[in-house]
C-alpha cells in the first residue's frame, strides 16, 4: 500500500510539485466549475478554453516557452471573447451560446491562421497538452496565485453570483452589480483556464474544472457541499492520476482527467443525490 | 418608518420598438397609496409596472419616482424568472431581501437572522427553512417570494399578478400581508384580474387599456361604462398604425 | 563602299548571334529537393551550382511532424530530384509525393546504411557501453531486448531495400553517425549523376572533396571523445536521437521520451530517468532544439545533473547560429558534450 499510494511521491520531487500543482488547481477550478454548472455554462468553460489557445499560441512564438508570454497571451485572448460575448449576450438580442460560439471560433481560427504562418513548431504541442510532471518554481507561484485569487474572490461575490444564477430579474431590481459579477465570474474562469494549461494544456485544464463538478451535483443539494465534493474529487483525481501515470506508464495530463471522468461517472450511478442505481432502487420512502 | 414614494408619469408612452403598450399616461400613485391596476389582456400593465422599475425606457414622456434618502423598490414580476432547479433553501432565497440593506459584500448579523426568520413567519413557512426551492408548491413558493418582499421593508411595492393560479388560503394570508403594508404607510400597487377581490380590498384603481381610462376611487372606476370602453379599445398592436399625432 | 557596309552588317550580326547564343549556352539548374535542412546542407556541398535547392523543413523545424503547404507541393511537383531521409524519419512525405504527382527521381538518401532497430525505453538497459571507437557499417546490433515503439507495421516506401534486417521500426537519426554520412553523400552523387550525367565531373569532385572534410571530422571527434574519462561517457537528453552517435563514438545517451517527438512522458519515464541520473551518476544534462526544455530543467534540478547547453539532433539551427551546416552541428555537438563531461 506504501509502496503503491506514497512512495512515489516520497522518492521524487518532481512527483511532489505535481500533486502540489494539480491540488492547487482542483481548489480554484472546483467551486468555479460547480459555478459554471449551475449556470447552465458548462460548454462555455470549453469554449473559453479553445478561445485561450490561440493567445497562448502567440505567446509562445513572440518569447518561446515563457511562462509570462504564454500566461499573459492566454489571458488577453481568453479576457477579450468573454467580455465580448458577455457583452452582446447583455445588451444584444443574441444569447450567451450563440455570442460566445461566434467569438470563440473566430478566436480560434485567428490563432490558427498566425501559427500557420510561422510553420509548424513541435513545441506547440507542448502548449496543447501542458507539462504536469515539469512545472517549475514560477509556474506552481503562477497556479497557487490563481488559485487565492479564486477563492477570494468567489467567497467575496458569493451571493450576487448565487442570485445571478437563481433570479437575476431580482438582482436587476436591486442592485446594479449583475453586469459586473458576470464578467468578473468570467474573467476567473479565465484565469484558472489559464492557469490549467501550464499543467495540463488548454485541451485538459477544463476536464478538471467541468468533471469533478459535474459529479458532485450526485452527492449533494446544497451549494457548498457541492463545491467541497466537487474540489475533493479533482484533488484526489490528481493524486490518483499521478499515481496511475507512474504506475502504468501513462501520460500524467491525460491519466488525471480519465481519473475524473470515473468519478464522473461512478457518481452519475452511485450518488446519493439522484444517481442512476438510486432511481432503480428507490427505498421506502418517510412518513412526511 | 421609510418615507412613502410617490410616482408620477408625465405624459408617458411604453412599449417596444415604436409600437406603444401604454399610451400618454398622466397622473400620479399618491405616497401610502394602495391601488390596483386592472384592464383587459395586452392592457399594458405589466408594462407600466416595468417602467416604473426602470426595466423599460419610456419612449416619451417621464417618470418620476420621488426618492428619498431611504427610498427602496420591491418588485414582484408576473412569471417568476426563478430558476427553481438551483440548489437553494428557502432561508437562503428569502434573505436575498435583505441585500438592500447589506449590499453585496455584508454580512448577516443575528439582528437580520431575527429578521428573516420573522419573515418566514409572517408567511407561514416556519420550519420550512432547509427546503430547497424546487421542492415547494405553487403557493409555497409565493409565500417565500412574500417573505422576501418583506425583508426588503420597501417604501414603494409592486405586484405583477400576485396571485394568478394560487390556492384561496394562500391568497387570502397574502392579502393580509397586503394590508399591513397599506398599514405602514408604504405605497403598494397591484396588477390584478380579479375584480372583486379590488372592490373589497384595494381602495384606489387604475383602469388601464393601453391608455387611462379611469383613475382615482375604486368605486368610480370601476363603473359599467368605464369597463365597456376599455373593453373596446384594441388588443393588438397596429403593423399599420399611422405616427401618433396626440400631444 | 559596299565592302564596308557588307563587313559592319556582317559584324553586326555576328554580334547579335553571340547575344542570342549565349543564354542557350548559360545552363539551366535542377530543381531538387531535399526533405529537412541536414539533408539540404549536404545535398548543397554536392550539386553545387548545377543545382536549385529547395528545403522544405527548415532550420530548427522538426522533420518527424511537418505539416507539408501547397507551395511545397508545387516544389516537389517541379523537382526532377527529391532526397529523402528514408527509415520513415518523414512520415508525410509519401503522401505529399504522390498528391504532388511529381515524376521526379525519389531517394532515400540512408539507403545501404546499417540501421539500428527502434528500442523502448524502459527496456533499454542503455547499459551497453560500445567500446569501439568505429561503429560498423555491416551488421547489426546486438541482441536487448528490444521492443516495437510504434504500431505502425507499413512497409519502407519507394521500395528501398534495407540492409538486411527484418521487421519493425527503425531509428531515423542515421546522420549522426558521420561514416553513415559519407554514404548518404555517395547515394546523393550517384542520384545527381543519374538525372545529369553531364555534371558527372562536377558532382564527384564535390563529393570527394566533402568526404575528404568529413573524414577530418570523424578523426576529430573520436579524439574529443577520447579525452574524456571512460567512467564519464554517459549524457542526459529529452530526445532519443543519438543511438547511431553513442553506438559509432562511444558515448552513452540516456532519454526520458521515445524517439518521435510526439509522445508524452509518463510519470513513470520521468521516475526511471531520475533514478537512473542518480544510480550512474550522470553528471551532464543536454536540452535539444526541439523538444521540451521545461522537463529537462525540473530533472536537472531534481538530480544536481548540469545543464550543459543544447544539442542539436534533427535540424541545423539557422545559418547565423552554431550549426548552420552538417559539419559544423557535429563540431557543435561534440564540443558542447566535452566541456560538459570533461570538466
Amino acid at each position: 500500500m506504501y509502496e503503491l499510494l506514497i512512495a512515489p511521491f516520497v522518492e521524487f520531487e518532481f512527483m511532489r510539485r505535481a500533486l502540489i500543482g494539480a491540488a492547487a488547481l482542483a481548489l480554484g477550478a472546483g467551486p468555479v466549475g460547480v459555478f459554471l454548472m449551475l449556470r447552465r455554462m458548462s460548454l462555455t468553460g470549453d469554449a473559453m478554453a479553445h478561445a485561450i489557445l490561440p493567445g497562448a499560441a502567440v505567446g509562445f512564438l513572440i518569447a518561446g516557452l515563457s511562462l509570462p508570454a504564454m500566461t499573459i497571451g492566454g489571458l488577453v485572448a481568453g479576457v477579450i471573447v468573454a467580455v465580448l460575448s458577455g457583452l452582446v449576450t447583455r445588451f444584444t438580442a443574441l444569447k450567451e451560446d450563440a455570442s460566445l460560439a461566434a467569438f470563440y471560433l473566430l478566436s480560434l481560427a485567428l490563432g490558427v491562421t498566425i501559427v500557420s504562418m510561422r510553420g509548424s513548431n513541435i513545441d506547440l504541442m507542448h502548449v496543447l497538452f501542458g507539462t504536469v510532471l515539469a512545472l517549475d518554481d514560477g509556474a506552481l507561484l503562477l497556479i497557487t496565485s490563481i488559485t487565492s485569487i479564486t477563492l477570494l474572490t468567489l467567497a467575496l461575490l458569493y451571493r450576487p453570483l448565487v442570485l445571478e444564477c437563481v433570479d437575476p430579474v431580482f438582482l436587476r431590481s436591486v442592485s446594479r452589480s449583475g453586469t459586473p459579477v458576470h464578467l468578473i465570474f468570467l474573467a476567473l474562469v479565465v484565469l484558472n483556464l489559464v492557469g490549467g494549461f501550464h499543467a495540463l494544456g488548454t485541451l485538459l485544464a477544463v476536464g478538471l474544472m467541468m468533471l469533478p463538478a459535474a459529479a458532485s451535483r450526485f452527492w449533494s443539494a446544497d451549494i457548498t457541499m457541492m463545491t467541497v465534493a466537487a474540489t475533493g474529487i479533482g484533488m484526489a483525481s490528481g493524486a490518483l492520476g499521478l499515481l496511475l501515470s507512474y504506475h502504468a506508464e501513462l501520460p500524467a495530463g491525460p491519466a488525471i482527467i480519465l481519473v475524473a471522468g470515473f468519478a464522473y461517472l461512478g457518481s452519475l450511478f452511485l450518488g446519493r443525490e439522484g444517481g442512476l442505481l438510486w432511481l432503480v432502487l428507490p427505498g421506502r420512502h418517510l412518513e412526511a | 418608518m421609510t418615507r412613502a414614494t410617490a410616482i408620477r408619469f408625465d405624459d408617458v408612452t411604453l412599449g417596444y420598438g415604436r409600437h406603444p403598450a401604454v399610451h400618454h399616461l398622466r397622473g400620479e400613485f399618491a405616497p401610502g397609496s394602495l391601488t390596483a391596476i386592472v384592464g383587459p389582456n395586452g392592457a399594458g400593465k405589466s408594462t407600466l409596472l416595468k417602467g416604473v422599475v426602470g426595466a423599460l425606457r419610456p419612449l416619451a414622456g417621464r417618470i418620476a419616482v420621488s426618492s428619498g434618502p431611504r427610498t427602496r423598490i420591491a418588485y414582484l414580476p408576473q412569471a417568476a424568472e426563478l430558476d427553481r432547479s438551483f440548489p437553494l433553501s428557502v432561508y437562503d432565497l428569502v434573505a436575498m431581501g435583505l441585500w438592500q440593506t447589506s449590499g453585496v459584500f455584508g454580512g448577516i448579523g443575528r439582528k437580520d437572522k431575527a429578521k428573516i426568520d420573522e419573515a418566514i413567519a409572517a408567511v407561514g413557512l416556519t420550519g420550512f427553512e432547509r427546503r430547497s426551492i424546487g421542492t415547494l408548491s405553487g403557493g409555497q413558493m409565493q409565500r417565500v417570494l412574500f417573505a422576501r418582499l418583506l425583508l426588503q421593508d420597501a417604501s414603494l411595492i409592486l405586484l405583477d399578478e400576485p396571485f394568478t393560479a394560487i390556492d384561496a388560503k394562500t391568497t387570502a394570508d397574502l392579502l393580509d400581508l397586503v394590508r399591513r403594508w397599506h398599514d405602514e404607510e408604504r405605497t403598494v400597487v397591484a396588477v390584478l384580474h380579479d375584480v372583486d377581490m379590488v372592490r373589497r380590498v384595494f381602495p384606489q384603481t387604475l383602469l388601464i387599456a393601453r391608455e387611462a381610462v379611469a383613475w382615482g376611487e375604486t368605486e368610480t372606476v370601476l363603473q359599467p361604462e368605464n369597463l365597456l370602453r376599455a373593453r373596446r379599445m384594441v388588443e393588438a398592436s397596429d403593423p399599420f398604425a399611422r405616427v401618433c399625432e396626440r400631444a | 563602299m559596299l565592302v564596308k557596309r557588307n563587313v559592319v552588317t556582317l559584324l553586326m550580326v555576328a554580334a547579335l548571334a553571340s547575344f542570342t547564343a549565349l543564354p542557350a549556352t548559360a545552363q539551366e539548374r535542377i530543381p531538387v529537393v531535399a526533405t529537412f535542412s541536414i539533408l539540404g546542407d549536404l545535398v548543397s556541398r554536392v550539386g553545387g551550382d548545377r543545382i536549385d535547392l529547395t528545403t522544405l523543413v527548415g532550420p530548427d523545424g522538426d522533420g518527424h511532424v511537418y505539416s507539408p503547404t501547397p507551395a511545397d507541393a508545387r516544389r516537389v511537383a517541379e523537382a526532377r530530384l527529391v532526397v529523402t531521409n528514408g527509415l520513415e524519419f518523414e512520415g508525410w512525405i509519401d503522401r505529399l509525393i504522390a498528391s504532388s504527382g511529381t515524376d521526379a527521381k525519389v531517394i532515400a538518401a540512408s539507403d545501404s546504411i546499417a540501421a539500428i532497430a527502434e528500442e523502448e525505453d524502459e527496456d533499454d538497459d542503455t547499459g551497453h557501453d560500445h567500446g569501439h571507437a568505429k561503429g560498423h557499417s555491416h551488421g547489426h546490433s546486438h541482441g536487448h531486448d528490444r521492443k516495437d515503439a510504434h504500431n505502425h507495421s507499413h512497409d519502407h516506401a519507394q521500395g528501398r531495400d534495407h540492409a538486411g534486417h527484418e521487421h519493425g521500426e527503425f531509428d531515423p537519426h542515421a546522420w549522426q553517425d558521420v561514416d553513415n554520412v559519407k554514404a548518404y553523400v555517395a547515394n546523393i552523387r550517384d542520384a545527381l549523376v543519374e538525372i545529369d550525367p553531364e555534371g558527372a565531373e562536377a558532382y564527384a569532385e564535390n563529393a570527394e572533396g566533402y568526404l575528404a572534410e568529413l573524414a577530418d571530422l570523424e578523426k576529430d571527434i573520436e579524439a574529443a571523445v577520447a579525452s574524456i574519462p571512460e567512467d564519464r561517457r554517459k549524457v542526459i537528453t529529452t530526445h532519443d536521437a543519438f543511438a547511431y552517435f553513442s553506438r559509432a563514438y562511444g558515448l552513452e545517451f540516456i532519454a526520458p521520451q521515445g524517439v518521435s517527438t510526439e509522445s508524452e512522458a509518463s510519470a513513470r519515464d520521468v521516475g526511471e530517468i531520475i533514478r537512473q541520473i542518480r544510480e550512474l551518476g550522470v553528471r551532464a544534462v543536454f536540452v535539444e532544439n526541439i523538444s521540451d526544455p521545461r522537463l529537462i530543467e525540473r530533472i536537472s534540478a531534481e538530480t544536481g545533473a548540469q545543464v550543459g547547453g543544447t544539442l542539436y539532433s534533427d535540424a541545423l539551427s539557422p545559418p547565423e547560429g552554431p550549426a548552420g551546416t552538417y559539419i559544423e552541428m557535429m563540431r557543435h555537438n561534440i564540443r558542447v558534450l566535452s566541456e560538459a563531461l570533461a570538466s
